[in-house]
């Protein structure tokens, strides 16, 4: 538009309004310092607008990056509606868009208003900033002062804007620097960290290396020393079967040296010619299959030593696994002396084996049974005859007690003599008893009984040996009745004999004084009487009757004789034969003989014949004592009972005139007697036969009439 | 002693005692002199035997029992040496078996001791046929 030239003062003041223009456009950079992209442009723009009261002005900024753009408005005050961003930037945008250059100078109905001049202005050398645009309706818009102003503006903004993206590039770079620096810092202080960690365990692998490396030295020093001190032969041999290590065992057994032997083939060394293709043969196999009959295992083998004797050895073979070629240790023992000790032991172990065969067959086939019981008596073992013997397996006895199977009334017994063993007061001891039977019966058994005692290994026990004597004791019982009968018989006879040559003995003097005194009588009645011959007649008739006395005399004291015949016997069977005998003597004295003989007395060990006198005598004198009773019977009881105590009784009880207490302390005296006749043995030869017997003889007044004489005298013990 | 001559008649008879009991020998003879007959006493059978008087004895006074040879031995010995004597045993043993046997054996008495004088008087009369 052309436009009228100005006063000079005008000029000046205008002049002077653009000097201050650009004072302040040039100030304004020392308000961004520091200040962001928008703050430079918002500031630049503020104070375009203000200054040049623009319409307004409006700045694009390429965005760092390259491809967006962001843009900026400041509006002037003259404007009925103002227009925002958007609009502006929508009705520059077509020019914006091609070419920044194209923006023309003047806009006709731009938003309002009629006629609008639009400055572009490039920010940057090739607007790679971005564009400002500004605006006013101004008809002299742009002055030159308001384009210099304009100018300068935007290229301090344009300075300023660069700056600041040098200053945020710069910052972007520092901060990347410092991140990148950051990072690499980071980066090397992880490295370093690495390292270090690397570094530790290296550190500690050597460590480990060190302390192995000691380690191995020692047990490599270890080895040597167990190699070295070994007692067994260790040989070890490369995969071509030389000798790599002979150890001093293997030097002393085969009577190498060492360096005598490595490197040579142990084929050669120590295997005896005999066995060496076996041996080539079968490493050979080895090598080639991996199969071997004698590694990993012990076997025993046949070496050879350096002076050519042939040893039996154990040998173990292993292989060493390594990298590259195997090779082989061998682990030898000569084992000569077990050998021998082996056949010893094998002997031994023969010898005690057929020992314990013989001793089981012993068990086993012994003619009587054998049974072993703890020292409680509970079964442990017993022979094929024992168990045949009770009728029960050896297991059902393993269940009992010897007591379990003993009869009740040998039980007690059995039980003394038992306990006696365990105290030790015996040895052994032997009873005959009963058994009872699996099935119920009887059985008699003699036993001999002992005690082991018990040792470390094994505990005590009691050992029977046990013989079925059944059909003995039956037999025995057979023959001792057949023996009483039999001595029975030989007492009769003996006593008969007895009698006979007592007769005898009497009879001679007898004969003697019947003949002299019937000679005296026929010369006394002869005319003239011979008296001479009488009186010799008379005087041998005197002497035979003493001749006679001193016979009866002399068989008393053989009656008398001190040593005791001794035999088991009843004592009832005997009272019965002495009552037998006094019968008819009885009867003709008119005694009433009673016997009260106990059922079941136990036999007495003693002279019977003697005891049969002793009974006789009481007897005698019994009835004799009731020889001037007539006013009442004449009873004599005999009686027989046990005492208690185990022993036998005899008593002979009789009513007759009893026991004068004058002669109640000669009763028992010797020779004492009351009988003009006395032809028994007399009560103190009674008392010394009974207590002979351990027993012994007494009399006791009766209640009523009479006295009652006894003796006692121990029975036998059944063994 | 009367003498059998003095009487002028028989001579009394001889008998022979033979018994090993003194007492026997002792008192008999004194006896027999009382009944009228001589004696001759011996203490066995073989001094009997040996005496060589058997001839002249009318009867035999014999013991059964005696050491060594025994009255029966006696009585078998004389007969087989051809002398019939009567035999009249004494002995003191009382057994009927060896009562039969001596009466089988021919015996004319056998008296058991101590025997009463009648019982011998009355067996030598048997024995002497003077019954």
């Amino acid at each position: 538009m052309p436009v009228e030239p100005e006063s000079p003062t005008a000029e000046i003041r205008h002049l002077r309004r653009c000097i201050n223009d650009l004072v302040s456009v040039l100030a304004l950079p020392a308000t961004w310092t520091g200040g962001t992209a928008s703050q430079i442009v918002g500031a630049s723009l503020d104070a375009l607008v203000s200054m040049l009261s623009l319409d307004f002005i409006y700045a694009r900024l390429r965005e760092p990056g390259g491809t967006e753009f962001s843009d900026m408005v400041r509006v002037g005050s003259n404007w009925e509606s103002k227009p925002g961003p958007e609009e502006l930037r929508e009705k520059l945008q077509p020019w914006l868009e091609n070419d920044p250059e194209k923006v023309p100078a003047v806009v006709r109905n731009f938003l309002g208003k009629p006629a609008l001049t639009l400055i572009p202005f490039q920010l940057g050398l090739h607007a790679e900033i971005g564009v400002i645009v500004a605006g006013s309706q101004r008809a002299d818009f742009p002055q030159q002062t308001e384009r210099l102003v304009l100018n300068i503006a935007v290229n301090q903004a344009a300075i300023g804007l660069q700056e600041s993206s040098l200053l945020s590039a710069q910052r972007r770079v520092a901060s990347e620097l410092d991140r990148r620096v950051a990072q690499r810092t980071a980066e090397l202080a992880a490295v370093n960290e690495e390292l270090k960690k690397e570094i530790a365990e290296r550190k500690s692998v050597e460590e480990r290396l060190r302390k192995e490396e000691t380690e191995l030295k020692g047990s490599e020093a270890h080895k040597a020393a167990i190699l070295n001190s070994s007692l067994d032969c260790i040989v070890a041999m490369d995969h071509e079967g030389r000798i790599t290590e002979f150890n001093p065992a293997a030097e002393r057994t085969f009577g190498y040296g060492r360096e005598n032997v490595v490197g040579k083939h142990l084929a050669d060394v120590i295997v005896p010619p005999s066995l060496r293709e076996k041996h080539r043969a079968g490493f050979a196999r080895h090598l080639a299959t991996g199969k071997s009959q004698v590694l990993g295992r012990r076997v025993e083998m046949t070496a050879l030593c350096a002076d050519g004797r042939e040893i039996p050895v154990e040998i173990a073979i292993t292989r060493i696994l390594r990298d590259g070629p195997p090779s082989f240790t061998g682990f030898l023992r000569d084992i000569s002396e077990r050998k021998r000790n082996e056949g010893a032991l094998l002997e031994t172990h023969a010898k005690l084996a057929r020992s314990e065969e013989r001793w089981r067959s012993v068990f086993e086939n012994s003619a009587i049974g054998v049974a072993l019981t703890d020292l409680n008596g509970q079964f442990i073992a017993a022979n094929p005859v024992y168990q045949k013997m009770l009728g029960y397996t050896d297991e059902e006895l393993e269940q009992l007690s010897f007591l379990d199977i003993t009869v009740d009334e040998d039980r007690d017994l059995s039980s003394v003599h038992t306990a006696e063993l365990l105290e030790g007061k015996r040895r052994q001891f032997q009873i005959e008893k009963r058994y009872r039977r699996k099935n119920g019966s009887t059985v008699w058994v003699r036993n001999s009984v002992s005690v082991v005692s018990g040792t470390e290994q094994l505990p005590g026990f009691l050992m029977a040996l046990s013989e079925d004597v059944t059909e003995r004791r039956i037999a025995e019982e057979a023959l001792n009745e057949t023996r009483s009968e039999l001595a029975h018989m030989a007492r009769v006879t003996t006593l008969s004999t007895l009698t006979a040559s007592i007769a005898h003995e009497v009879n001679q003097p007898l004969s003697g004084i019947v003949t002299n005194a019937s000679t005296c009588l026929r010369m006394l009645d002869a005319n003239p009487p011979n008296v001479d011959g009488a009186r010799e007649t008379a005087r041998r008739t005197i002497r035979d009757g003493n001749r006679a006395s001193e016979v009866i005399t002399r068989l008393r004291a053989l009656f008398n004789k001190k040593d005791l015949t001794l035999e088991v016997f009843d004592l009832n069977e005997a009272a019965k034969e002495v009552v037998a005998l006094s019968v008819s003597e009885l009867q003709r004295n008119r005694v009433i003989l009673q016997a009260d003989l106990a059922a079941e007395l136990p036999s007495v060990l003693g002279d019977r014949i003697q005891i049969q006198q002793v009974i006789l005598n009481l007897i005698r004198n019994g009835s004799d004592a009731m020889s001037i009773v007539n006013d009442r019977a004449r009873d004599l009881l005999i009686k027989t009972e046990c005492d208690e105590g185990g022993a036998v009784r005899l008593s002979v009880k009789d009513s007759g005139v009893g026991i004068d207490s004058e002669i109640e302390k000669k009763l028992f005296e010797a020779f004492h007697t009351t009988k003009n006749d006395g032809m028994g043995i007399g009560l103190s030869v009674s008392r010394s036969i009974v207590e002979r017997h351990q027993g012994r003889l007494w009399a006791i007044r009766n209640e009523g009439p009479g006295a009652t004489f006894l003796f006692s005298i121990p029975c036998s013990t059944n063994t | 002693m009367k003498s059998l001559d003095e009487g002028g008649g028989v001579p009394r008879p001889l008998v022979a005692v033979v018994d090993d009991d003194e007492s026997v020998r002792e008192s008999l003879p004194d006896l027999l002199r009382e009944f009228g007959f001589r004696s001759k006493v011996f203490s066995s059978a073989e001094e009997f035997l040996a005496s060589g008087t058997a001839s002249q004895m009318k009867c035999l006074v014999s013991d059964v029992v005696m050491l060594g040879m025994t009255g029966f031995d006696l009585q078998q010995e004389l007969k087989v040496r051809g002398h019939k004597i009567p035999v009249i045993f004494i002995t003191a043993r009382k057994d009927e078996t060896v009562r039969r046997r001596a009466l089988e054996q021919g015996a004319v008495g056998f008296l058991l001791k101590p025997f009463s004088d009648t019982a011998l008087l009355g067996a030598l009369n048997i024995a002497l046929g003077l019954d």
